[in-house]
């Protein structure tokens, strides 16, 4: 059934912003040499079982734990094991083979794969997806009988499919949709609904994509357990947080998992990827990325396969004359990286690329603002519709607060950001804050993004939590009495 | 580069001046650290613009109107508002903030055409000391300062401040307002004269629909909220109307209420002010009611013609107070006890 009209107070919607990606997908090379971390997606790092030295075929599984939450991990090329190391993923260290290629493009298929997977038992088909390693991607994974999620196949009641393009930057849906894949993405729900049998599913599509809607709608409206949801693509509509009550109407508890509440919320990418290991036999090990951003020359997606060092997928694509910045997934909440040794992994999306706005421009506060995008209605972009260019400048000065307003009136989940600022600067740190929702904050940087005094409000009430945790006022204290949390014990162990 | 200037020693105390001028002219070169990697395009700077824009149609009808006797008041005003400022921040060693550029223009448009100087002055100066550098300067303030400074000269010097206003059209000087007129001989100034600036009052609340346009761009543009004007218009208009039924003899009638003294100026541009109204959406709409309540009862019933100002410094008083309940009903406790 076709749910119309459904949305969120607050959100800002990014609207004519230059760097898109064009609708153009390109085949990466097989590099030379790719870096596969132990740990991609949702799940704990898992141990290595080759060596230096084992000669491996692309989709051969290279790391594997069946006892705890994770999914195997394969190589994504032919060719040798060279050495087994650690890296720093964002952060973090984390155990990784580096493996060197022989150049060739095959790869393995999945044992007992069929095109007519309908004929397949359930258990075989979590198998696929399983040992495909497709059941670690996004947040909280797939459930099934292997562990790969903290919560079982049949605790789902809910899950959530979306393609709502609500960040800066999206991958395009004409591209992970375009030609056959629109029917795997038909053929995967239905797959997935077979895993989950429990399940109510939920499509949440851009409004704007007329055609989708349209197809979507007549090829599984025919079905009971489908609803979908034509959503208005302000960010952060694509959050867990945000989709669930959008779409349910049910309380997320904040700072713990749709998983906890019985929901599993997938990306197009994740669904078609989950047809691709049952119906073709195929492991994950490509992923479709969006280059965005007008710090690339050109920007369209790139299928590329997992491990491939950044290097090797922004090769000549850097413009000479600025000083580029890269982020990966979401200008607002994703990690910045100037290293370029970083591999793919299951977790990207996006790769954007914005200059760095180092340099001063003379009256940069007057002038129509062309290209310049704002909250406020006060730039000329905002009303002409003209397209948007970004760059890394503060575009003004830290000023006091003047209780405007924008940071309540963008809060997809209704608190009073400056409040909580307020109070951590002068750190008065009291039940109060509790009531107020300061665990309720999900993090999405809009109250940051809209300032207008420059107010980097998301980092005063992460500090502001941290302070509250000191103080024994817990984010537990207002989620576990409320809701009935399933797998927790599993999400202690994740975090 | 101006950044550079007050490494030399006499200038040093300067700082926060020359950052002031080194950032409204050439911009800033910090750029974000971590995420959000992008900001708005909107700072302080184009915020108080937006206002001041918005001021502009009443801003120019008044040196239309009234020329050099307007222009000269709104240079009083800037060079001694802004001196109060400078001066502040030097001393507390803190930047300068721009929400003065508003204040600076917001004040003298408040001031019959006939004030004199040197009371502009005494306004300004005391309306930006006691009304907003007392409490810590911009954003703590309780109070709006341009209010605090008319109010102040209009209780010390009444006899200026009341009884001597021009006639726009004809620079005779009057002792009338609309207002005095209706609540001296009940007579009621038709509309349309007033709409368009023709009648005697304050310097910008003449030329209203100048007014409610830049209010319409304003709330256009995000700067101010629908809330406080609609509330504000909307309380007057109801209560007018059924206290005109019941006191015809006090209270005028909804429309000529509407468009007379400075409600429109008051309601657009001093009622909106961030800083002193509620910072909640239901707060924002008890004060607009209440302002509005209090418009309709000084005009009506007091020694005053104009109830405005007095209605907007009363509700400022209040709103701390609105924010706290409004909170408190918003948010429930999360531990039951």
């Amino acid at each position: 059934m076709l749910i119309k009209n459904k949305t969120f107070k607050g959100g800002y919607r990014f609207l004519n912003i230059a760097g898109q990606p064009r609708n153009e997908l390109v085949d990466a090379a097989i590099p030379k040499r790719v870096v596969i971390p132990f740990r991609q997606g949702f799940g704990n790092e898992v141990p290595c079982i080759v060596k230096p030295g084992d000669r491996l075929l692309a989709g051969q599984i290279i790391a594997r734990d069946d006892d705890s939450v994770s999914s195997p991990i394969h190589s994504s090329v032919n060719g040798t094991v060279k050495e087994l190391t650690s890296i720093n993923y964002f952060n973090q260290v984390i155990g990784a083979a580096i493996i060197e290629s022989d150049g060739t493009k095959d790869q393995l298929r999945l044992e007992g794969f069929s095109e007519d997977w309908g004929k397949l038992p359930a258990g075989k088909i979590e198998e696929l997806i399983y040992l495909s390693g497709v059941s670690a991607l996004d947040r909280e994974g797939i459930p099934t009988r292997f562990r790969s999620s903290i919560i079982s196949p049949e605790e789902v009641e809910n899950v959530i499919v979306h393609g709502v393009s609500s960040e800066v930057f999206n991958i395009s849906t004409g591209v992970i949709l375009g030609g056959k894949n629109f029917f795997k993405f038909i053929e995967g729900i239905k797959i997935l609904k077979r895993i989950l049998p429990n399940a109510r599913f939920q499509c949440a599509l851009n409004r704007y994509d007329n055609k989708i809607i349209e197809e979507s709608a007549k090829l599984l409206s025919g079905n009971g357990w489908i609803d979908i949801y034509p959503l208005e693509p302000k960010y952060p509509q694509g959050y867990d947080e945000v989709l669930i009550p959008t779409i349910l109407g049910k309380k997320f508890p904040y700072g713990y998992s749709a998983a906890n509440i019985g929901v599993v919320v997938l990306n197009i990418q994740a669904v078609i990827q989950a047809y691709e290991a049952v119906a073709e036999g195929r492991f994950l090990i490509e992923r479709i990325i969006a280059l965005c951003g007008e710090g690339f020359t050109d920007n369209y997606h790139i299928k590329a396969r997992i491990g491939t060092q950044l290097r090797d997928i922004v090769a000549q694509k850097r413009e000479g004359t600025i000083h580029p910045r890269f982020v990966l997934n979401s200008l607002l909440t994703g990690h910045q990286t100037h290293d370029m040794d970083l591999p793919l992994t299951r977790i990207f999306s996006q790769l954007i690329c914005v200059p760095e706005g180092k340099h001063r421009k003379f009256l940069a506060f007057m002038g129509p603002g062309l290209k310049k995008d704002s909250y406020t209605r006060a730039f000329a972009a905002g009303v002409l519709g003209t397209s948007k260019s970004l760059d890394t400048n503060y575009h003004g000065e830290e000023r006091a607060c003047i209780f405007c307003n924008f940071c309540q009136a963008v809060c997809p989940v209704s608190i009073i950001p400056h409040i909580f600022y307020h109070h951590v600067k002068k750190e008065i740190i009291e039940e109060t804050l509790l009531n107020l929702g300061i665990y309720s904050c999900i993090e999405c940087k809009l109250c940051s993004y809209v300032c207008p005094s420059k107010i980097p409000l998301a980092k005063y009430i992460k500090k502001g939590q941290s302070m509250m945790q000191d103080k024994c006022f817990d984010r537990s204290l207002c989620v576990l009495p409320l809701f009935d949390m399933k797998g927790l014990e599993e999400y202690r162990g994740i975090k | 580069m101006l950044d550079q200037a007050y490494k030399i020693s006499i200038l040093k105390p300067f700082k926060p001046v020359i950052d002031a001028a080194d950032a409204f002219f050439f911009g800033t070169d910090r750029i974000t650290d971590s995420s959000p990697h992008i900001l708005d395009n909107i700072d302080i700077k184009r915020y108080m613009s937006v206002v001041i824009v918005a001021l502009l149609p009443a801003a120019l009808a008044s040196l239309y109107f009234f020329g050099i006797k307007a222009l000269s008041l709104i240079a009083v005003s800037y060079i001694f508002g802004g001196t109060v400022e400078v001066v502040f921040s030097v001393v507390r060693k803190k930047e300068i903030n721009e929400g003065f550029l508003v204040t600076g223009l917001i004040f003298p448009l408040l001031l019959p055409p006939s004030t004199p100087l040197w009371i502009a002055a005494v306004g300004i100066v005391f309306g930006v000391f006691f009304g907003k550098e007392v409490f810590g300067g911009t954003g703590k303030n309780l109070f709006n300062p341009a209010l605090v400074g008319r109010l102040f000269i209009t209780i010390a010097f009444p006899s200026v401040m009341t009884s001597s206003w021009i006639h726009p059209l004809t620079d005779a000087v009057t002792s009338a307002t609309p207002l005095t007129v209706f609540k001296t001989s009940g007579e009621i100034t038709p509309g349309l004269s007033l709409l368009f600036g023709g009648q005697p009052g304050s310097m910008g609340e003449t030329f209203r629909i100048g007014i409610v346009l830049g209010g319409i761009f304003l709330m256009y543009t995000r700067v101010s909220s629908w809330r406080v004007p609609v509330m504000y218009l909307g309380s007057v208009f109801i209560l007018s109307l059924a206290g005109n039924m019941f006191v015809p003899a006090n209270i005028a009638p909804p429309l000529f209420q509407l468009l007379s003294g400075g409600l429109l100026y008051g309601a657009f541009f001093m009622a909106t002010d961030p800083v002193t109204s509620p910072f909640t959406n239901a707060g924002k709409m008890i004060f607009g009611a209440g302002c509005g309540f209090f418009t309709v009862l000084i005009r009506g019933f007091s020694g005053f013609v104009e109830g405005v100002m007095f209605s907007i410094i009363l509700m400022n008083a209040l709103a701390p107070l609105i924010d706290h309940y409004v909170l408190q009903i918003k948010y429930k406790p999360m531990i039951k006890r």
